[in-house]
């Protein structure tokens, strides 16, 4: 009869789980996301020298992204439940706004925050209503939610149905003019970065990772897994929200295909993927790349179908070769570079 | 006469149901046994509709004459799909989440690949039969519809006889009912899988060419039929085809009164909003057992 | 060495996790019951997986009448002659009692020969042949255990392997479930059963193996198993139980 040898197994136990376990604390660098911050914040300064009009719409746009697929990333990264609908509520956040600017002139930039917050409300309503199911049942929910809301703004007669809002714009000189929204967008972008990591490593963002790893364990360890996933789901959409309220300012337009079209949910959940779903600088990578990506496209080939065929493409080679993401294949490897390390 | 009315949109949603009734059942079919939510259905039942329309467009045929031929040059695309992208899936832990994105994403770079070849124009198959219709006393039956559903309803019969009475179509039965025990019992569930997804990508494509002549269509419409298409399989039980098929029709004529009633407009979102509430209400279907989704 | 199965040394666990088997090793003879014993997580299902190659042996062999059977797929074992009952019983709910029995024989060429079978088993199991149109999924617990076990003698195998057949049964539906082996050792099957019900496991089991921590601990006659001191206080709950 072998002897029971329980040390042994132990053992191999946690040198199994020390292999799991990422290099994680000693190898981030603050300063990175800080300097990024403060080049962009002092990029405008080239309207000086020239016309740079049309960077500053690229990084404004980038940031839009960055503020949506960070928002995007606190429901499908770190709580595992994935929308493709999430495009609603940047069209809540856009009309709401949007219209707040049309009948009363309040600046959308000012009411960003609350646009964010009504988005939230609704996503909170939503989730209490579709975060019942999960997996693909709550994929496809997400998508018949945007059909119904497509639906809706429409046939809305009081926000100009299909045909939309004119919104006024500013009265700056041209090469100021993208300005407030540019610093909206960054302000708004750093914040959704920083938030987002607050939140990873909160207790809250744990009890959220515990539900994508094993939601009917997480239940039975004491989490309240139906507030942890609504919460998540309010807090998306409020920075989804958020960001769809200075869009709309920005276009000069509210308009049903501005928001509601498949191709802004895609993005978002692509952006994630390709940079890491559940990190931190996941959605910040796969902004740049998509963003820059498409311009290349939409620059050299002009068609917006050619863009949607590469986009499925990457989409498909993403989720078959990396499903990691950027940073999640990199980290598993352990080369990501420091700098990249946000989380 | 309200009546008459009453009996005309009966009518008109139950002719309706056949072709839904098609194009949701490949959908189920892959589902059941795949546990694959293919998104891209409807792209593929676009990308038949575009065969069916070129054929008649450029030599005349008659879209029932290239329904076979879509059928089979879907099924072979099917094939090639499930070899290239679905069976090295497999073994990924968040198997069927993962196949809702690939197959999403699938149906963008169909949808771009249709909309660089054929551009955005609406486009439709006229043979003389889709304009004309039937009378029974004052209420009328769109010739078109009438044999697309006859067609539609021939083809889901063959294919149930196929899933009921052959050795083969018990092995997909089978499969769908009970993975592992049918691998144990020496059934090569990969060729199944393969065949499964051939036959439902096919019939795709068979429904593809009744709808090129029973709706207007172009390249970005599938997202439309994306959620109908779910409303039927949701409230069938996924995977049940028979499920499918009532749903098809139920739904199908739920929405033509809702639409005589209230208007065209809303008549589409009777689908959305009952995938809505069935998903939450009964996730398993009108007809599943458990909740295979939820 | 008349070692029908032979099991030696597998290491197996599932997809990239922890290994669940460190070394366990069975022998089967033919012929005769042998009754895998062990505490929950000791890896007794996770074995009968590894042998039908639902699992991959990392390391270790399994040979079957001498012959490697490593790394084959669960057709190739069937085809071999070793049919495996898992614990969730393995029927098709919604096929009819006698579309499962049909299932049974999916690998047989002959399907005349399978219907004839078929027949066979329907006479011996008379509560199949009442049923044979209902759905699987209709019948009790204790049916469909009997389904699942008649099943597996429509290949005619020489090793059918079962998986907690009397979990979630009454006692006196237990007792059935053992008669059924005791009709399929007849039939000159050996039977390799893995059984939380130690005490009632043994007592049937010509050959009975405690497996824990992912190896076998122990070995013997059924009988001496049951009897040995050590193994009560450790798996059989007591003197008192026994």
């Amino acid at each position: 009869m072998p002897t029971i040898d329980t040390d042994d197994i132990l053992e191999q136990r946690r040198a199994y789980n020390e292999s799991l376990a990422q290099a994680a604390d000693k190898t981030r660098a603050v300063w990175f996301p800080i300097a990024i911050m403060a080049a962009l914040l002092a990029l405008p300064a080239l309207q000086f020298v020239g016309n740079y009009n049309y960077l500053i719409h690229l990084v404004l746009f980038t940031a839009s992204y960055v503020v949506m697929a960070s928002g995007w990333n606190v429901l499908g990264g770190f709580t595992g439940y994935i929308s493709l609908g999430h495009n609603v509520f940047f069209a809540v956040g856009g009309y709401f706004a949007g219209m707040a600017f049309a009948r009363l002139e309040i600046s959308t930039i000012i009411l960003a925050p609350v646009a964010g917050l009504v988005a939230g409300a609704l996503g909170y309503l939503i989730g209490l209503i579709t975060l019942r199911v999960r997996g693909p049942s709550f994929i496809i929910s997400s998508l018949a939610l945007v059909m119904i809301f497509r639906i809706f703004f429409e046939n809305w007669e009081f926000v100009g149905g299909a045909a939309g809002v004119a919104l006024k714009a500013n009265s700056l000189p041209v090469e100021w003019a993208k300005l407030p929204y540019y610093y909206a967008f960054i302000v708004m972008a750093a914040f959704a970065v920083w938030a987002s990591y607050r939140i990873k490593h909160s207790k809250f963002g744990l009890g959220l990772r515990a539900i994508s790893k094993d939601e009917i364990k997480s239940e039975s360890a004491g989490i309240n897994t139906r507030f942890y996933k609504v919460m998540a789901f309010a807090i998306s959409a409020f920075f989804v929200g958020m960001a769809g309220a200075v869009w709309g300012e920005y276009l000069t337009y509210i308009r049903p295909n501005i928001f509601l079209i498949i191709l802004v949910s895609v993005n978002m959940v692509l952006m994630c993927i390709l940079g890491g779903k559940g990190t931190i600088a996941g959605p910040v990578i796969g902004s740049v790349l998509i963003v820059a990506f498409n311009e290349f496209f939409v620059a050299t080939l002009g068609a917006s179908e050619i863009n949607i065929l590469a986009t499925g493409l990457i989409m498909m080679l993403c989720l078959m070769f990396f499903p990691l993401g950027i940073v999640g294949t990199l980290a598993r490897h352990r080369k990501l570079p420091r700098v990249l390390n946000w989380d | 006469m309200i009546m008459a009315d009453m009996v005309q949109i009966l009518v008109l949603g139950l002719a309706l149901g056949g072709v839904y009734a098609l194009m949701g059942s490949g959908l189920s079919l892959v589902f059941g046994v795949m546990r694959i939510v293919n998104l891209a259905h409807p792209s593929l039942v676009m990308v038949g509709a575009y065969i069916a329309y070129w054929a008649f467009r450029l030599g005349g045929v008659d879209p029932m004459i290239t329904l076979p031929v879509a059928l089979v040059i879907l099924a072979a695309t099917g094939v090639l799909l499930y070899k290239l992208v679905f069976e090295r899936e497999a073994r990924s832990a968040k198997y069927s989440e993962m196949t809702v994105l690939l197959t999403f994403a699938l149906a963008m770079v169909v949808e771009g690949a249709l909309g660089t070849a054929f551009t955005n124009t609406q486009r439709v198959t006229s043979p003389d039969y889709a304009t004309d219709a039937f009378f029974i006393g004052s209420v009328f039956i769109p010739k078109g519809q009438l044999y697309s559903g006859i067609v539609s309803l021939t083809i889901i019969s063959a294919l149930a006889l196929f899933l009921k009475y052959s050795a083969f179509g018990n092995a997909i039965r089978a499969t769908t009912q009970n993975r592992d025990a049918a691998e144990l019992l020496g059934v090569n569930v990969n060729l199944v899988g393969l065949v499964s997804f051939a036959i439902g990508i096919g019939l795709a494509g068979a429904a593809g060419a009744l709808v090129s002549f029973v709706f207007s269509f172009f390249p970005a419409k599938h997202w439309e039929w994306i959620a109908i298409l779910m409303s039927l399989v949701v409230l069938g039980g996924m995977g049940s085809i028979l499920g499918t098929v009532l749903a098809a029709f139920i739904l199908s004529v739920i929405a033509a009164y809702v639409g005589f009633f209230f208007g065209a407009t809303w008549s589409t979102l009777t689908f959305f909003v009952a995938l809505f509430v069935v998903l939450l209400v009964r996730p398993q279907g009108l007809f599943g057992e458990k909740p295979e989704l939820a | 060495m008349n070692d029908l199965l032979q099991v030696s040394n597998v290491v197996a666990g599932y997809g990239d996790g922890p290994a669940i088997l460190n070394g366990a090793s069975v022998k089967v003879e033919s012929g005769k019951v042998h009754c895998i014993i062990g505490p929950n997580g000791a890896g007794k299902s996770t074995l009968l997986k590894a042998i039908v190659g639902m699992l991959r042996v990392r390391e270790g062999d399994v040979t079957f009448k001498g012959e490697s059977v490593k790394g084959l797929r669960p057709d190739q074992i069937l085809r071999k002659g070793i049919c495996f009952v898992p614990q969730e019983r393995a029927l098709f709910p919604k096929m009819t009692v006698r579309e499962n029995l049909r299932m049974g024989g999916y690998s047989m060429r002959d399907k005349s020969e399978l219907e004839r079978r078929i027949d066979e088993i329907e006479e011996r199991f008379l509560i199949l042949k009442e049923r044979r149109d209902q759905q699987a999924g209709t019948l009790s617990g204790g049916q469909q255990q009997t389904l699942s076990m008649a099943r597996t003698m429509i290949l005619k195998p020489e090793v059918v392997m079962l998986d907690e057949p009397s979990l979630g049964l009454a006692p006196k539906i237990v007792a059935e479930i053992f008669d059924i082996m005791r009709v399929m050792t007849e039939e000159g099957i050996t039977i390799l059963l893995v059984e939380q019900n130690a005490l009632m496991g043994l007592k049937h089991a010509d050959w009975g193996v405690v497996l824990d921590l992912g190896r076998t601990l122990f070995e013997g006659p059924g009988k001496e198993i049951l009897n040995d001191p050590r193994i009560q206080e450790l798996y059989l709950g007591g003197k008192k139980a026994a």
